[in-house]
Order: structure tokens, then sequence, then C-alpha cells
């Protein structure tokens, strides 16, 4: 095969080259006008909206490139450009991006780029570079905040309705109707009452949950002259319990009867506090048991401990995997929301059966949008006209 | 002492109320128990008499002279008889009592919904009214509990306390309060204060030891409750029964007579009554409910699955109590059973002159409407505290399975379920004394609102205390005057459960009669309907409730019951359960006017 020279490789080259330009469309597509980028509005500062204009017969361009030129400041505070990066492509129609992804507070030159049908490409570059910026809102999450406006105005609403005497009703919770039975039961009995607030520490919104209950039951016990034992498993939690025991012994006119040595820190490890907890219940044989906290594998344990001596027992957990565990082997138990529920219905007091109330009332709202999402989506798969548009406005309505 | 029972065959048997006392005399007639005479005469237990044994001869006096038997010997005592073929005197005398304000006692335990609450049961299933009940969690202090303990003047106090082998010092706690108050009986300062125990069999000997000062009667009973989940009543009441003899009716004027007189202990009236309920509904294995309206108190009685319960709402009356029964309701619920035009002001007086004047009786239609009326909110709030009291034991340990996650009932549960209610029993002047029967069916109907079929009698002269007594001598005696003599069967109430809306189908009906005619209807809410079926006629009926209505085999499902006619009929009430009654006073009047018509009520 005889070698080819470098400069008949030139002149093929250019041939070829020569041969491209004669079969591309006579003239140059026209580049892109008025290319402008500015800070898009509502965003976290990481957004650039770039417009641009472009004039020429439909077809003749496949769309526009948009790509951006990151301007930085060097060791010595002089402006330099990095490289172009591509931003993204358009379609022909379209003459505005948003790029995000931007570092916020960092200016970037822009350019669009027109791509002609044949190949050949123009471009323009924006007069300045821009800079993105936080905004106070965010555009995106209007629907969010429309949904946080009205579970507001629900629960300050159901609050001013319950502050102006409008009747609410909150079902009546066996668990802690129940109390009056168990501290009862314990006092014919001669027996004391045990009360568990969990294994966590104050930080949990159980313990704390836990600790409203025993306000109740040492209020009921001082009424009745009976004994409540607390033992802890967190110092924090022996302090809020001492506190809170101590304030309903006041309330109860029984402020003498109050020891504080009955609720003692045992230990911070689960089983060794699980094992006085247990050898107690066998020994003293307390009349009832509560458990009103965060709970995990100790939660059987108790429950099974406690049915065996007999005692009547109310759990409250919001954790579910011991939920069954408690409903199994207590007398009465509070499920998740009524555990926290609890305060507002031991209290009575408008602010928090008004804040209970509207609660509620939101989550009505969510879950008849839920389904409603869910019924639209179904239909929507099956074909029914004008399911597919209803789950779409209820996807925006719900953020999605 | 009575003779044995087959040689019963001539009974007579007096009730000594607080004004009359009444006597009946029932005999044995070709095999089966009747009641054939009755006699009352005014009850001398006051000055100047201050002799109950006096009215008691005055009335078998005037029973011997309606019957034509010699039953008063020329001393004034009761005839006996020596064979069967004696023509004079009975085999047998009874007595119950309330003179004198009957058995009034005091009840303590530790907590007031457990031992307290059965020491209540106690004394009100003995008969007794019970004038207070003291517990450690009645949020008194005990200066004040020490007060009321002194201005009560019990004819006995009755404690309970503590299970067995539990509190102690609470009970104790409770003695030491009792002890000390000195509570003032009302037979004067020798009359040793009866004090039963029937607490903690621990805290006898310290309990002994409060008590044993001079001024109490202690007697021991075993404990009300041994345990939390066992409440044993039995032991109490009897000794309830006993001291009610040996101390109460000794200490009455003219009861040491009386006592030696009778062949069977002397009950409390109360007592009497609630003993025939229990015989009737063990012997027919049914669940009954009694209500005696009187002009001061109303007792509600009930025996369900067994349980008998009796209450006592002291301030809801037809006379004395009138104006209070107006108050608790409120005139609005009082005027939802009028269906004339009255004019509220002119109501209020002729409540304070019945208050005043108890003894008058209604003389125009509009004043019978309106007592009638009152009746109604009377039972209705005398039978929601009788059903807020005859609960289930509370205190008591539960046991759950998985699937009782979202259903955890409470304890404390009324036994009270008015589906399952089978007879409902009236007596009371009120009652007893309508001038129609059908009368006395609506106002029971409304105040105690049967579900499903219920069946509905009427007292006919206040017989009941007599049978209670005669009941404990003879039951089979108490049990066939009870069914042919005592009851007034009025008919059957046929009501489904379910809300019910005006227009709306509510159920279909159909009945085939002994006869073999039938007849058959659809009931809309807000519809009565009376289909009259004579007494002693049979019939079967077939009733199909709509779609969330419930005749007790569940919602929509059919019953078929046969049911006996009575005085007044079937009543197909299809108003609903719980009864709706219009606010709009307009639409009251008119519900009220409907149900005039339908039941046929004050026919002019």
């Amino acid at each position: 095969m005889r070698r080819v020279t470098a400069p008949v490789r030139m002149l093929a080259i250019a041939g070829i080259l020569l041969g491209c330009i004669a079969a591309a469309p006579a003239g140059a597509v026209p580049p892109p006008s008025s290319v402008r980028a500015e800070d898009a509005p509502g965003d976290m500062g990481e957004a650039l909206t770039v417009t641009w204009a472009w004039e020429g017969p439909d077809g003749e361009v496949t769309g526009f490139r948009v790509m951006t030129l990151r301007v930085v400041a060097d060791s010595a505070g002089d402006m330099r450009a990095t490289e172009w990066i591509l931003a993204g492509e358009t379609s022909p129609d379209t003459r505005a991006m948003t790029i995000g992804k931007l570092e916020r507070g960092t200016a970037y030159q822009v350019k669009v780029v027109a791509l002609g049908a044949g190949g050949q490409a123009a471009e323009a570059g924006a007069a300045a570079p821009a800079t993105p910026h936080m905004n106070w809102f965010i555009a995106r999450k209007a629907t969010l905040a429309w949904w946080i406006f009205g579970v507001s105005v629900a629960i300050v609403g159901s609050v001013l309705m319950a502050w102006k005497g409008v009747p609410m009703r909150v079902r009546r919770i066996a668990a802690l109707e129940a109390v009056d039975d168990a501290v009862g039961r314990a006092t014919e009995m001669g027996r004391p009452v045990l009360f568990i607030a969990g294994i966590q520490d104050m930080d949990n919104v159980q313990t704390v949950a836990g600790i409203t209950v025993l306000s109740r039951v040492s209020k009921t016990a001082a009424e009745y002259d009976a004994t409540v034992e607390v033992p802890t498993s967190r110092s924090l939690v022996m302090e809020a319990a001492r506190e809170a025991v101590q304030a309903s012994y006041l309330s109860a006119g029984r402020s003498d009867s109050y020891n504080p040595d009955l609720i003692r820190y045992i230990t911070d490890e689960q089983f060794g506090f699980v094992a006085y907890v247990s050898g107690r219940m066998v020994r003293e044989r307390p009349a009832a048991c509560f458990y009103m906290g965060c709970f995990f594998a100790e939660s059987l344990i108790f429950a099974e401990t406690g049915n065996s001596i007999g005692a009547i027992q109310i759990a409250g957990t919001a954790e579910s995997a011991q939920l069954p565990f408690f409903v199994a082997a207590c007398d009465y138990t509070l499920i998740g929301e009524e555990f926290f529920a609890a305060s507002a219905y031991l209290s009575g007091e408008p602010l928090q059966i008004g804040s209970l109330r509207g609660q509620d009332v939101c989550k009505a709202a969510a879950g008849g949008f839920i389904i409603a999402g869910v019924a639209a989506k179904t239909l929507a798969a099956l074909g029914v006209g004008g399911a597919a548009a209803a789950a779409a406005w209820i996807m925006a309505g719900l953020g999605a | 002492m009575a003779p044995p029972i087959e040689r019963i065959h001539r009974v007579v048997a007096t009730d000594c109320g607080s004004t009359t006392t009444k006597a009946i005399l029932i005999e044995n007639q070709g095999g089966v128990f009747r009641q054939t005479f009755r006699a009352e005469a005014p009850t001398t237990v006051e000055s100047p008499f201050a002799d109950v044994t006096i009215g008691v001869t005055n009335s078998v006096t005037e029973l011997q002279e309606l019957s034509g038997y010699r039953l008063i010997n020329d001393d004034g005592t009761i005839i006996r008889r020596s064979s069967p073929d004696d023509k004079d005197g009975c085999d047998v005398y009874i007595s119950t009592s309330s003179a004198g304000g009957g058995l009034q006692m005091m009840v303590a335990g530790v907590v007031r919904e457990m031992t307290a609450e059965s020491a209540k049961r106690a004394a009100l299933g003995a008969g007794a009214i019970v004038m207070d009940t003291i517990a450690s969690n009645d949020r008194r202090k005990p200066h004040e509990q020490i007060q009321r303990i002194r201005e009560l003047r019990p004819d006995m106090v009755l404690i309970s306390g503590g299970t067995d082998g539990g509190d102690r010092k609470k009970v104790v706690e409770i003695a030491e309060l009792i002890a000390p108050a000195r509570p003032r009986p009302r037979f004067g300062s020798e009359y040793q204060l009866p004090v039963i125990f029937a607490g903690n069999r621990e805290a006898q000997p310290r309990i002994r030891e409060v008590f044993g000062g001079p001024g109490f009667d202690l007697s021991i009973v075993d404990n009300l409750r041994p345990t939390l989940e066992q409440e044993n009543l039995g032991p109490a009441r009897e000794r309830i029964h006993d001291v009610f003899l040996e101390h109460v009716m000794a200490h009455a004027p003219g009861y040491d007579k009386l006592i030696a007189w009778t062949d069977a202990p002397i009950m409390p009236t109360p007592g009497a009554v609630g003993d025939i309920l229990q015989t009737i509904a063990k012997g027919r294995g049914i669940n009954v409910v009694g209500v005696d309206i009187g002009g001061a108190t109303t007792d509600v009685f009930s025996v369900f699955n067994g349980i008998f319960n009796r209450t006592v709402s002291a301030n809801l009356g037809m006379s004395y109590s009138i104006s209070n029964v107006c108050a608790e309701a409120g005139m609005a619920n009082v005027l939802r059973w009028v269906h004339l035009d009255m004019d509220e002001r002119e109501l209020r007086n002729r409540v304070k002159n019945k208050m005043i004047r108890p003894t008058t009786i209604p003389q125009t239609r509009e004043a019978l409407v309106f007592e009638q009326a009152v009746s109604r909110e009377a039972l209705r709030l005398a039978y929601v505290q009788h059903k807020a009291f005859a609960t289930t034991l509370k205190g008591v340990q539960q046991q759950r399975g998985v699937g009782d996650a979202f259903s955890q009932e409470e304890a404390g549960k009324s036994l009270i379920d008015d589906m399952h209610l089978d007879l409902l029993v009236a007596s009371g002047g009120v009652l007893s004394h309508a001038p129609r029967m059908e009368q006395t069916a609506a106002m029971l109907i409304d105040a105690f609102e049967p579900c499903g079929f219920t069946e509905l009698a009427k007292d006919s002269i206040f017989m009941m205390p007599h049978l209670g007594v005669l009941a404990s001598v003879h039951p089979r005696a108490a049990m066939e005057v009870f069914e042919r003599d005592c009851l007034v069967p009025l008919g059957w109430c046929v009501a489904p459960r379910g809300e019910a809306k005006a227009g709306k189908p509510v159920l279909k009906w159909s009945m085939r009669r002994s006869s073999g005619s039938s007849e058959s209807g659809t009931m809309a809410g807000g519809e009565l309907k009376l289909v009259r079926l004579a007494d002693g006629e049979r019939a079967t009926i077939e009733v199909q409730p709509e779609r969330g209505f419930d005749m007790g085999a569940g919602p929509g499902k059919p019953v078929t019951r046969e049911v006996r006619g009575g005085s007044v009929g079937v009543i197909i009430d299809a108003r609903g359960r719980p009864l709706p009654l219009p606010a709009d006073p307009s639409a009251m009047r008119r519900a009220a006017l409907a149900e005039v018509t339908a039941l046929e009520l004050y026919p002019d």
C-alpha cells in the first residue's frame, strides 16, 4: 500500500471541508440575541433565569444550548473565568431556561448557542454575568406554606372556639378513665401503685407524655391516700417525676403525704432496670401498674410480670412494635396518638382541647386528600376521563 | 314459725305503710292460690295510738267483714286455723313495714366506687334508705365527715372496706371517724346503735376495739368484697334484716307485738318487693325492671342476668318531690309530653300546689296530662340513676386479647340492657291509678324506652310487698298470686333500636292471632301504632326492621315472637331508640299529639 504524504492529506481534508460547506444550506444560522441572565426569583440562591431572542425561519434550528462560565476570584483577587459548562439544551421553541444547582453568591457568565439543523452553530453571550442570590420566599414550597397556614388557622380557630365555650367532645379514652379504678384497687388491697415512665430521657416526647399521665395518677393516689412508686432509668426523669408528683399532692391538699423517696433512680442500663422493676413487682405485688413512655424489649417483661401478679395494668406508648404486647397483656392501652392526647384529655383546658381538635381537623383533611388522590390515580390508571387531571390537581395540592 | 307448706291454704298478709296498713287475703282455690280480698286502715304507729298493731287489727277486721271468715280474736290477735277444715282463721300471717320512714341506714367504705358502693347495694337491696355514704375519697375533709355523721340519725350503720388481707388502715380510720362522732339514733339515747362490719377480715379485731364502748351494738359478717372480683352481699343483707327486726322494729311502737304475731320475719317493704321480683325473674328466667313511684321517692328494682339491684331516687316523686322533678328535668323537658296548650306560669303554680297539698289528685284533663308528663320525667331520671348504679364491679382486672386493641371496654358497665328487658312492672299512684291503662303503658314506654319486645304490666293493688314475704314462706303460692292477681298485663311494646327519621321506613310487621286472623303493616319514623290484643289472647308477631334498626337479632334481621295480650294490646313504636324528641315547641306538640292519637290516651 502506497504511503500518503502530509501535503496530500491536508488537501484531502480541505476538500472534505469544502464539500461539507457546499452541502450545507446557504447562509449561516443567526445567533440568539438579547441574551439576559438574572437571578431566579423565589429560590434559595442556586438558580439563574436565562432569556434570549432568536429571529429565523422555522426549522432552521434544532434547539438551543445554554452554557455557563463560573467567574471566580484568584489568589490575587482578580476575577478569572473557568471553563464553559453545559447547563442544558432546549427545544427550538423555547426562549428561556432556569439553570439550577449553582453556587450561591458566585457570578456566572452565560451564553446561548443556536444549533442549526445542518450542524452549524451560532452563539451569543449575555451582556453581563449574573449572580444567584437567596430570596425571602421559595416559590416551589408555596403549597407547604398554604398547608401550614391552614393548619394554623384550624388550630388557632379551634382554640378560640374552645375559649368561647363552644362544646368540644373528646371521645372517652378507656385507659385514662380507668385510672381511678386502678388506684382504687390498690387502695382497697392495701398495695402500692407502680408507675414507669419509659426507659428514655426527658428529651423523648413519650417520656414527657408519661410524666403528664403521672401527674393525674399521683393526684388520684393522693386523694385515695394510696402509695405511688416511680422507679426511673434516667436521673432527669426522676427529678421531673418528683416535681410532677409533689405538685399533684399539693393540689390534692395532701402535701404531707408526699414522699420523694418513692421516686428513685435505678440505673441507665436497660436490663438492669428491668431486673430491678420485675423483682420489685414480684416481691411487693403492686395492685396497679402504669407503663407510660418509650419502651422496647422490656415491654413484654413488665406486662407479663404485672399480669402474673394480678395487677390492673394501663400502658401507653408510641412504639408501634411494642403495642401488641401491651394490648395483649395489659388491661388498657393508650395507642399512639391517644397517648399524646392524654394531657389535653386529662386537663380539659380549652387551649389543649382546641389544639387537639385543630390537629384532628388537619389530619382528617390530609386523610381526605390521600384517599381522593389514591382514588383519582386508580381511576386514571383505568382510563376514566378526567381522573388524570384530578390526580394532578390533588398532587399539586399536596405539593408533590 | 310457719306451718309446713302443704298445710298452708289461707294467708293473711299486711303491709304497714307510713299512712295506710294494707291487708290481703290469699286462699288456695282448687289447688291454685289466689288473692281474694283486700282491705286497708290507717297506720297507727304515730301518736296518739303509738301502736302499729291497732292499724293491723283494723285492716284485718275489714278483711274479716269482707271475706266472712273470722280472722281476729276478741283480744285483737289474728286467729290461726287448727286444722284445714277450720272455717275461721288463717294458716299464716306475714307482714312488711315501711312505717315511720322505713329502715334508714348510713353506709361507709374505703373507696366510694368499690367497697362503699357494695355497702350501698347491700343496704338498698335489703330495703333500706341510704342516708349517706362515707368513703375515704368522698372529697370531704374528716371534720366534714364527722359533722355529717353527727347530723344523721340512722337506724343502722354498715361499714365495709378492704379486701380480705387487703387494706386495714383506712377501714379502721373510717371506723374511728364514726365511733367518736356517735351518730344519734332515731329511737332515743337508750338505743344501742347497730353497726354491721362487713370488711377486711384482718381488720376485725381493731374494729371490735373501736366499737367496744357503750352505745354501739357491733355485729361482724363476711366481707362484702372478699376480693375485688367478687361481691358477697348475702350475709350483710341477712344481718340487716335480723338487725331490723331485733333493734329497729323492737323499738318502734307496737312492733314487739307484731313480731310475735307473724309467722315469718317482718321485712322492710322495698326489700320484700325486691324479693318477689327476684323470685319471678328466677322462676321465669327473664330480666325484670320494676318501678314504684311515690310522692317523695321513686324506687327502681332490676334483676338482670340474676343480679338484683335497687335504687331509691330520694328527690323524685309526684307530690313532695314534684317541684324537684320539674327543676331537675327542666320545664321544657316536661312539656315535651304535653299535647295541649298550657301556660308555663300556671303550671308552676300547679306544681307548688301539688307539693304543699300532696294528696290532691288531678281534677281536669289538663291537670292529668301535666301530671303524667311530670311522671314521665321522674321515671326517666330515676331510671337513668338506676342504670348508673346497677353496674358491673369496678376495680376488676380485665383479660384482653390483641383483638381488643380498639374496643377496650371499661369496668363498671351498666348491667341494664334495654334490649334484653323482658318485663317492666309499674306500681305507684300515678301509674296504678291512671284512668286508662293506655296512659300507664305510654308513661312506661316514654320513660324507660324499652327496645325489642318488652312485656308491660302493672301491680294491681301494690301487692308485691306481701308477696315478697310470702315467697320466703311459700314460693309457689307467691308466684301463682303474682301471675294471676298481682300483675295486670298491659300488653307489649315492640320497638327497634336505631335512629329513626320522620317519614323514612323503619319496619314491617305482621301479626297472626291465635284465633286465626292476621294483620300487617309498615311503620315509618316517628309513628306509633296500637294493635288491640285482648287479655289472654295470644299472637305471633314478626318484625322485619329496615337496615340500621335492630330488634335484638342484629341490624336489619327479622324477629318473630309470641306475645300475650293485655288490657292495652301491642304498641309498635317506630320513633327510634334513643327516643328523639323535637326541640321546636310546635313540633314537640305535634309529636305529643301524634302519640295521644295513636295510643288513644285521652279520648273525649
